[in-house]
């Protein structure tokens, strides 16, 4: 990994991150304004070319900012099913490094929180981060012949969230082109996470109770955490290592090995979603460390969603075919997850029940087979083409009415990330129902 | 009595009351010491505050030299130490430095209470400076680089202020308004771009032939 630069520079104060996006929102302005000139003089200009240059634009500016301007650009960028493709990509690079703390401030952050300096606390410690998380950077340390990694918050984090959310947020309904008021629960619910992944006290506690919960399930790595070396702004863990995605893929593993990598996650995520009913819920590619020999180390707890009884019923019901069969039924599901809203007349019930009803039945395809093959990439590019289809209608675009609820936010979010990585792994995993039932076998006793 | 004795006493007096003593006597009475013994080590009050500050800053500068890490920064890195040094002790006096506010930055007809720390501050950051310019974090102008120990006492204030003010948890803002002012300090004097202020004021203030 290529020690992080220090950069010189970080956008401060509230009125320059504004300045900022005011700034990209101008630029959007312009990106439209010639899309439609040059629609005018050729109609055939395609709406791909607008998307690339906006979010060419807005990946230019959210890069430079830290915090959670930087979390809705990955968020957004783990959107691959309901965002353009454009953004999709371009959002992808935001998910590594961002620029880091003075070795001054680690100090003092230390002796603030924890009394002591690293070098009181640990045999040794390397004052240079070795890599950036989004809110924070990541440290070596040496204790008792251990190898730990440190990580360490940005001071006053949990404060710019708020600030940051509210100047985002006009950038992001144009984005995605809806109705302000039905997307603030989106927003309350962004909001909290990220207040949460501020709360590292709340990760420690999460990440030792996950770990703990799941450590039965094969193939999986977690580290062990230290209390006695944490506080609000500092977790300490043990070192792992490994590869991330795309350098393990590299490395050019078998399909056997690749095929228990995909497997592990898959057991992973669906045993914490069916079984514990609350997941990590942060599946971007930096928290995922790759073994040689196809195990998975697990990190960063920080986004943990848990999911209420009555919103999981009706979500998983769509994976069950049997029981979208009845016409009432599905109507009523629908209406509880906010497929279907109070609004719409018979014509567009109908219209979008079968809109929603293909994409289910492409995205829960895994589900009704007994082992699946992610390598298929006439699956991904079958959900990518009928997604950029709905797009298409005129009934979709011009709709501004919000569909779906504020928890299958995470939850589409936890699956689309798990999709992409089992996609890139081409992994062969078992994925039938009744293999995450029998992944109860793995609940601690 | 030691001086360092008459200054906490001098604080807890303030604490307490809120107010300075109202004579010299009644301070020397009230702390059982001999109006003497004060005057030895101290002439007035104003000179007890004005040392307050220089303690603090002394205390500070020795236990960064003693800091083995300390030595091996560079200028930009050594002056955020002691910025995060520097408040975390002024915390142990936050009460005395918040009723001292409104008297802190103004030089009142009590004198000037940041004067000596000023002078020390300003030695400290002279050394910094040359430091910096030794090795080519900072650049060294004609004239201006003389000037640089002004600008990083105003920023100083700036911190000082800041802090005074601030009411996040742990004052956690304070400490990224370190990070973001003392880098742009750096950033300013190490780059191209005070030349071009510096060249833009000469332009503006040229007298149009």
């Amino acid at each position: 990994m290529n020690p992080v630069k220090e950069q010189q520079s970080i956008p401060t104060g509230k009125v320059e991150r504004a300045a900022r996006f005011a700034f990209t929102g101008a630029k959007l302005g312009v990106n439209y304004v010639k899309h439609y000139t040059r629609k005018l003089l050729d109609p055939d200009t395609p709406r791909e070319a607008l998307h690339e240059a906006n979010a060419e634009d807005i990946y230019e500016v959210l890069s430079s900012l830290k915090g959670s301007a930087l979390k809705v650009a990955q968020m957004l960028s783990l959107d691959r099913g309901l965002l353009p493709r454009a953004y999709a990509e371009r959002f992808a690079l935001s998910q590594y490094s961002a620029p880091p703390l003075s070795g001054p401030l680690v100090v003092n952050t230390f002796l603030k929180t924890l009394g002591k300096t690293p070098a009181q606390l640990f045999d040794r410690f390397n004052p240079h981060a070795t890599h950036a998380a989004s809110i924070g950077q990541v440290h070596e340390a040496w204790k008792n012949g251990r190898k730990l990694a440190v990580k360490i918050q940005y001071p006053g984090v949990a404060h710019s969230v708020k600030s940051d959310l509210r100047i985002v947020k006009p950038i992001a309904i144009r984005i995605v082109g809806l109705q302000e008021a039905d997307m603030d629960q989106y927003f309350e619910e962004v909001e909290t996470k990220l207040l949460e992944e501020t709360n590292y006290r709340l990760e420690l506690e999460r990440s030792q109770e996950l770990s703990r919960l799941c450590s039965q399930i094969p193939s999986l790595i977690f580290p062990t955490y230290y209390p006695e070396y944490s506080s609000d702004r500092i977790i300490t863990m043990d070192w792992l290592e490994g590869l991330h995605l795309q350098d393990f893929l590299a490395t050019q593993p078998t399909q056997d090995i690749r095929n228990q990598a995909g497997q592990a996650l898959w057991n992973f995520y669906q045993f914490q979603i069916h079984h514990l009913r609350k997941v990590h819920a942060d599946p971007h590619p930096g928290n995922f460390l790759f073994q040689p020999d196809g195990r998975v180390g697990i990190i960063d707890f920080g986004c943990v969603k848990e999911i209420p009884q009555d919103f999981y019923e009706n979500y998983f019901a769509l994976t069950r075919p049997e029981l979208l069969r009845n016409e009432a039924h599905r109507r009523q599901i629908f209406r509880d997850l906010g497929i279907l809203h109070p609004s719409d007349t018979e014509k567009e019930i109908q219209f979008f029940t079968e809109l929603f009803q293909h994409l289910i039945d492409l995205t829960t395809l895994p589900f009704q087979q007994e082992t699946f093959d992610f390598g298929d990439e006439g699956f991904f590019d079958r959900i990518y083409s009928y997604t950029d289809y709905v797009y298409s209608l005129p009934e979709v675009r011009h709709s501004k009415i919000v569909r779906g609820t504020r928890h299958s936010l995470y939850i589409n979010r936890t699956y689309f990330g798990l999709y992409s990585i089992l996609g890139d792994l081409k992994a062969q995993v078992k994925t039938s129902w009744r293999h995450i039932d029998e992944l109860a076998a793995y609940l601690p006793r | 009595m030691t001086p360092l004795e008459i200054i906490q006493a001098y604080e807890r007096y303030w604490l307490e009351n809120g107010h300075r003593p109202p004579s010299v006597y009644a301070f020397a009475r009230q702390i059982e010491i001999p109006e003497s013994e004060f005057y030895a080590h101290y002439s007035s009050f104003s000179a007890i505050e004005k040392d307050f500050w220089k303690q603090i800053f002394d205390e500070t500068i020795q236990q960064l030299q003693q800091d083995a890490t300390y030595q091996g920064y560079t200028a930009r890195e050594k002056l955020l130490a002691f910025y995060y040094l520097w408040i975390q002790k002024l915390r142990e006096h936050r009460s005395y430095i918040l009723l001292q506010k409104n008297r802190l930055f103004l030089p009142s007809p009590q004198g000037f209470q940041l004067e000596t720390f000023r002078h020390a501050f300003l030695d400290y950051v002279e050394k910094l400076v040359k430091l910096g310019i030794e090795n080519k974090e900072i650049k060294s102008r004609k004239f201006l680089s003389d000037q640089y120990k002004y600008g990083f006492w105003a920023q100083l204030l700036f911190v000082l202020k800041y802090w005074i003010y601030d009411e996040s948890k742990q004052f956690e803002l304070t400490d990224a308004a370190i990070e973001k002012a003392v880098n742009l300090s750096f950033d300013l004097v190490g780059s191209h771009t005070l030349d071009r202020i510096v060249d833009f004021g000469r332009f503006l203030l040229m007298k149009k032939a």
